[in-house]
């Protein structure tokens, strides 16, 4: 379980470049679907790794399924070295993806973001287009199964629609 | 014109939300959190997830205790 308060907090107090995808993001769109973790789209520029690593250190970060006898050191270098990350925190699981399946990286999806308030602090979170692009794309077991939910919601909300 | 509510409470046969529908959505759900601020709806998803928390922990308490 992510504690969610802490994980958003820290990266926009930290001023990170990022966008809310995934379960969190469907979640605050008014879908029912029960997620675990948090998953962002982040900026790949220099100077957002060092504020990435600054928010995200003090909750300890380890590549998730490593064997607890290896070390494993989280920096601006572990982030420069990869693009998708999927961590396991102090305060639960966070997954960081450089470019979202169907949808394109932070940049394009900051465009296809829409701002959400939580926890008195503004968020980008994608928007229902994407999010439904973005399923689409990953075409997985799971996301199958959130689809038919997500275009019923698009639908509900388009006043374009009947 | 209907309201997101409206379309979600009563699908137009053929639409996307009936789809939903038939698929086993359960669309009183979305209606419930289409009437929650973010905030709620958030809060709402980190108390389930609470949930499932301590639902897995009395998993394991009674597979150990047998």
């Amino acid at each position: 379980m992510i504690e969610l308060k802490e994980a958003v907090t820290a990266l926009v107090d930290n001023d990170v470049e990022f966008v809310l995808i995934g379960g969190v993001a469907i979640t605050l769109h008014s879908s029912a679907y029960v997620t675990q973790d948090l998953d962002f789209c982040y900026s790949r520029t220099s100077a957002n790794l060092v504020r990435l690593c600054a928010a995200l250190q003090q909750f300890k970060p380890r590549a998730r399924g490593l064997p607890a006898e290896l070390p494993f050191i989280f920096d601006e270098s572990t982030l420069r070295n990869g693009t998708n990350f999927t961590f396991s925190t102090t305060i639960g699981d966070i997954d960081l993806l450089a470019e979202v399946a169907g949808v394109g990286d932070y940049t394009v999806a900051k465009d296809k973001s829409v701002d959400f308030t939580i926890y008195d602090r503004i968020v980008k979170v994608l928007d229902l287009d994407a999010l439904i692009a973005s399923k689409q794309a990953a075409n997985r077991t799971k996301d199958q199964l959130v689809l038919p939910e997500l275009l019923a919601l698009r639908e509900a909300l388009d006043p374009n629609s009947e | 014109m209907r309201t997101p509510e409206e379309k979600l409470l009563n699908p137009r046969p053929g639409s996307k939300i009936a789809e939903a529908k038939e698929f086993g959505i359960d669309l009183t759900l979305i209606v419930s959190a289409l009437r929650k601020t973010p905030q709620q709806r958030i809060d709402d998803l980190q108390s389930v997830m609470r949930f499932f928390v301590e639902l897995d922990k009395a998993r394991e308490a009674r597979v150990k205790a047998k």
